[in-house]
């Protein structure tokens, strides 16, 4: 059991999966896929990406926004990946932190509800590459690109983690 | 009920033990109604406050406050009820305003480098904030009436007084107003002798840069600090000191609380 999956408080009827993979080879096959709807997930870039925390809290916010109907991008899983960037630029956010073309690892964020099941075999078996458990995710980050696209003030690192900064810019980003 | 406060805020102040891991004790919602507040808003999908599996730890008159677990961490949700003695349309502006502004107020403080809780989740639909649970923290309230009532290490008091003095200072230098100056709006995280001090409770703030503002945010807290604990003149004047000593623009704060003084409640109107 390597992925990781976690009931939302909020959402009892919906559960987050979490897939990481690593020496992926068909990033480009994979975006087309995700982009057509053929693999129903967010494929995030998990170089960006400090601790499920930020994913589940980027994922519960684009939950409840779609319930309400009241998402900024088209899609759940667009929104998912939107909700991870510190600003409100919608591509950029796409861009950043969705996965490139020549990206070697792979976050997928599946998530399961009362009408949409999920298949995580067929899913892991259209990757190209190695699945790894979550705890692996600290090698691929790569803190100074994160450092980078959410600027902590040197005050705010002293009275907190880097964790805790972005999730307070992701948090409130709307209404900064 | 916390000392003086303006009309309608209520102080969320904590109490000392930890309420422990929520035991899925399902908060009683008859007290609360939640439904069709406000008959303009339609037909909008339910978000109810789920706070079900979370412990209902304060009632304020402003919200209630709930500890539990959100998405795996240990969370507080400040939820603002809907009041049903306000004007409805006024109730919804209002309640969204004021989570807004404290959820603001809250990246604001830390990206200045003040101590204030890690904002997880804000739904506007219901006024919930979802925020960092400063865990086994106890309020500076709460300390110095113990430190007080034991009569043991009396001068560390001294010393949080001076780190509150601090903080505030640095909090204005921002030009960050509290609104709600309390002794049960600040938290000290364990062990207290860190003096590692957290301020909560950002419903009232706005930003301004007048030293007339930042008086009157003085003046509430030391109105709010001499009545809740007695004889601790000496105690509010150490912070004041520290506050001059760190603050940068605090000579002309410190003279527009001096005349604030003077324009208080209960003034004598002799001579």
């Amino acid at each position: 059991m390597q992925h990781f999956t976690h009931q939302l408080e909020l959402f009892p009827d919906c559960s987050v999966t979490l897939i990481l993979f690593n020496d992926v080879k068909n990033a480009v096959a994979l975006r087309k896929k995700a982009m057509e709807g053929s693999i129903d997930g967010a494929l995030i870039n998990p170089a960006m990406i400090v601790d499920p925390f930020q994913i589940l809290v980027a994922t519960n916010k684009a939950v409840h926004l779609h319930r309400i109907g009241k998402m900024k991008t088209r899609t759940l899983n667009a929104e998912i990946i939107f909700n991870l960037s510190p600003n409100n630029n919608i591509s950029d956010a796409l861009k950043k932190f969705g996965i490139s073309d020549n990206d070697s690892a792979v976050l997928i964020v599946l998530i399961e509800d009362k009408e949409k099941t999920v298949n995580l075999e067929s899913i892991i078996s259209q990757v190209e590459g190695q699945q790894v458990s979550l705890a692996e995710l600290h090698k691929i980050t790569d803190i100074a690109k994160v450092k980078k696209m959410y600027r902590l003030t040197p005050q705010e690192e002293k009275i907190g983690t880097l964790l805790d900064g972005i999730i307070c810019r992701m948090s409130t980003k709307d209404i900064a | 009920a916390g000392p003086a406060a303006s009309g309608a805020a209520g102080t969320c102040g904590r109490s000392a033990e930890a309420a422990g891991p929520a035991d899925s004790m399902p908060t009683s919602w008859a007290a609360c109604s939640m439904a069709g507040g406000g008959g303009e808003v339609g037909a909008r999908a339910v978000s109810s406050p789920p706070l079900r599996g979370l412990q209902l730890v304060q009632q304020g008159a402003e919200a209630r406050l709930y500890r539990g677990q959100f998405l795996g961490r240990a969370a507080v949700v400040k939820f603002r009820f809907p009041k049903r003695y306000r004007h409805p349309a006024l109730e919804e502006r209002l309640s969204r305003r004021r989570t807004a502004q404290e959820a603001r107020s809250l990246l604001r403080c830390r990206r200045a480098g003040i101590s204030a809780p890690v904002v997880y989740f804000v739904d506007y639909v219901s006024n919930c904030i979802y925020l960092e649970d400063i865990v086994e923290s106890t309020t500076v309230r709460d300390y110095i009436t113990s430190v007080q009532q034991s009569g043991k290490d009396t001068n560390n008091l001294f010393l949080v007084a001076e780190k509150i003095g601090e903080v505030l200072a640095r909090m204005h230098d921002e030009d960050l107003i509290h609104g709600d100056l309390t002794t049960s709006n600040m938290l000290l995280r364990p062990p207290v002798e860190e003096l590692d001090l957290v301020l909560i409770d950002f419903g009232l703030s706005f930003i301004s840069g007048l030293p007339e503002d930042k008086g009157v945010d003085l003046y509430v807290l030391e109105r709010a600090f001499l009545s809740t604990h007695p004889n601790t003149d000496a105690l509010f004047e150490a912070l004041l000191k520290k506050y001059s000593t760190t603050s940068k623009k605090s000579s002309l704060v410190i003279k527009k609380l001096d005349e604030v003084r003077l324009r208080g409640r209960k003034r004598s109107m002799v001579g």
